[in-house]
C-alpha cells in the first residue's frame, strides 16, 4: 500500500513538473467537461466528435447514459462507431431522430477542430499534464 | 436669443469633454463584444454573414441605417440568432458592437487604396504605419495566469475546440445562454449544478424517456476522517444519488464498506476515486471545503 502510495506521488510530481506552464498556455476556452472524441474521426477524414457534457447535463442525469446505456467513465475508453450509433447503442439510444437529432446531421457532433485530440476539455489532468487541444 | 448664443460655445466645448472618454469606451467594449460574439461567424462569413472589414458586403446593408443594424441585431436577421445568441448583451453592447464593425470598414477602406495604386513601392513603405493602432497586450497585467471573465464560456465557434468553419458549429447552444438561470459558482462551467437542481433551474430526465419518473436518492453521510489540520470530509449520498445510480461507483469505484477504500488527493488529482468526476465534470478539487466541510473540533 505504501509503495502505491509513493508512486501515485511520483507519478503527480512528474505530472506536475512537465506540465507546470501547459496549464497556463492554455488558450482554448471550451466548457469544463466537454469531451474531444476522436479515435476513428480524423483517419476517416471527419471531424472528431465533441460532446458537451454540460448541455447534456442539463437535460438528464448522469445515471441515463453512465448506467443505463453503459457509457464508461473514461473519454476515448468507449469504442463507439457509427454502426453501433445507427443500431441504437450509445449516442443512438437518443439520436434516433425520436429523442434527439438522428445521426444525418454529421457535422453537429462531428464539430471539432481535425487534429484534436481524444480529451476530456479543462480537466484536472489535462491542466497537469498537455496544454489545451494541442 | 442673445443669451443662448453666448452660452452655447460653453456648453457645447464641455459635451466635447464629457463626451470623449465616454466614445473611447464605447469603441473598445464594440471591440470587445466583436471580438466575443461576431468574429465567429462574421469572420469567415459564415453561412452568408457579412464578413468584417469587406466593405462591399456591408454596402447596402449600411444604406438601411444605423438603427435599422442595431435592430436587426438585436432581434435576429436571417440565420443570425438574436443578438448575436448571446443573450447578455445589452441593446448599447450591439449598438457599440456594430459601430465598431462599420467603422473598421472605413479603417479597411482607407488602408486598400493605395494597394490599388499604381506605385507598389509606396505601398511596401506605407505598410508599417497601421501597426501603431494595434493594442500591445500588457505585459504585466493583473491576474496574468488566470482566464479573465469575459473569456469564460465562449460560445463554441470560439472555444478553440470546435472547428468554426463548420456550419453545425454555429448551430449549437451557446454556454452562457444555458448558464444564465443557473447559479454560479467559482469554478468549473462556473456553474453551481447541486444548487442548480435543488432550485429547479433544471429538470434533467432520470429515465431516457419517461420524465415523470424522479430520483432514488438515499440520505447518508458518511464522514471521512483525514490527516493533520484539514477539515474532515463529509460524503453526502444524498446529492449524489440526485445524479447517480449506485452501480455508477460501487463497487468498482469504492467497496461500499467503510473503512475499506484508501483515497488520497494524489489519487483524485490522477482521475482514480473521487476524481472519476471531480476534476472533469462535477465541481474541480479546487473546491477544498465542499468536501472538507467539517472541522476538527478544537483542542
Amino acid at each position: 500500500m505504501l509503495k502505491k502510495r509513493t508512486n501515485l506521488r511520483r507519478r503527480l510530481a512528474w505530472m506536475i513538473s512537465a506540465g507546470a506552464l501547459a496549464v497556463l498556455s492554455g488558450q482554448a476556452g471550451a466548457e469544463y467537461g466537454d469531451v474531444v472524441i476522436n479515435n476513428y474521426s480524423d483517419q476517416a477524414g471527419m471531424r472528431p466528435a465533441v460532446f458537451p457534457h454540460w448541455f447534456h447535463r442539463i437535460r438528464f442525469r448522469c445515471k441515463v447514459c453512465h448506467a443505463d446505456l453503459g457509457f464508461k467513465f473514461q473519454a476515448g475508453g468507449n469504442d463507439i462507431t457509427m454502426l453501433k450509433i445507427i443500431d441504437g447503442e450509445y449516442c443512438g439510444a437518443c439520436h434516433n431522430g425520436d429523442v434527439a437529432w438522428s445521426v444525418e446531421n454529421c457535422d453537429l457532433c462531428h464539430s471539432g477542430k481535425p487534429g484534436t485530440k481524444t480529451q476530456v476539455h479543462e480537466s484536472t489532468l489535462q491542466k497537469l499534464v498537455a496544454p489545451a487541444g494541442k | 436669443m442673445h443669451g443662448y448664443s453666448k452660452i452655447l460655445p460653453f456648453v457645447l466645448s464641455s459635451v466635447a469633454i464629457v463626451a470623449v472618454p465616454e466614445i473611447a469606451a464605447q469603441t473598445e467594449r464594440g471591440a470587445e463584444v466583436v471580438k466575443i460574439s461576431c468574429t465567429s461567424c462574421h469572420g469567415p462569413g459564415i453561412l452568408g454573414a457579412p464578413k468584417l472589414g469587406v466593405a462591399e458586403d456591408w454596402k447596402e446593408r449600411r444604406a438601411k441605417g444605423l438603427d435599422e443594424l442595431v435592430k436587426r441585431t438585436i432581434e435576429g436577421f436571417n440565420q443570425m440568432p438574436p443578438r448575436g445568441g448571446n443573450v447578455n448583451l445589452s441593446d448599447a453592447d450591439l449598438r457599440a458592437a456594430v459601430e465598431f464593425i462599420l467603422a473598421g470598414l472605413d479603417k479597411h477602406a482607407e488602408t486598400p487604396a493605395p494597394a490599388v495604386a499604381e506605385r507598389p513601392a509606396t505601398v511596401v513603405e506605407a505598410k508599417p504605419a497601421p501597426k501603431p493602432t494595434q493594442r500591445k497586450q500588457p505585459v504585466n497585467n493583473f491576474n496574468r495566469l488566470m482566464k479573465p471573465a469575459s473569456k469564460r464560456n465562449p460560445p463554441p465557434a470560439a472555444d478553440g475546440i470546435h472547428d468554426p468553419q463548420n456550419a453545425g458549429t454555429t448551430i449549437l447552444q451557446h454556454p452562457k445562454e444555458a448558464f444564465s438561470p443557473m447559479p454560479k459558482s467559482n469554478s468549473g462551467n462556473r456553474v453551481d449544478w447541486v444548487k442548480a437542481l435543488d432550485a429547479g433551474d433544471l429538470n434533467p430526465r432520470f429515465v431516457l424517456d419517461d420524465p415523470s419518473k424522479t430520483a432514488v436518492t438515499l440520505d447518508l453521510n458518511i464522514v471521512r476522517e483525514v490527516k493533520g489540520s484539514m477539515p474532515d470530509v463529509v460524503y453526502p449520498h444524498k446529492q449524489h444519488t440526485e445524479w447517480l445510480d449506485c452501480s455508477n461507483c460501487h463497487p468498482a469505484i469504492f467497496i461500499p464498506k467503510k473503512g475499506a477504500n484508501n483515497i488520497s488527493m494524489a489519487a483524485i488529482l490522477l482521475g482514480e476515486k473521487c476524481g472519476v468526476c471531480h476534476g472533469k465534470v462535477a465541481f474541480p478539487v479546487a473546491e477544498c471545503r465542499k468536501c472538507h466541510s467539517k472541522n476538527k473540533p478544537k483542542q
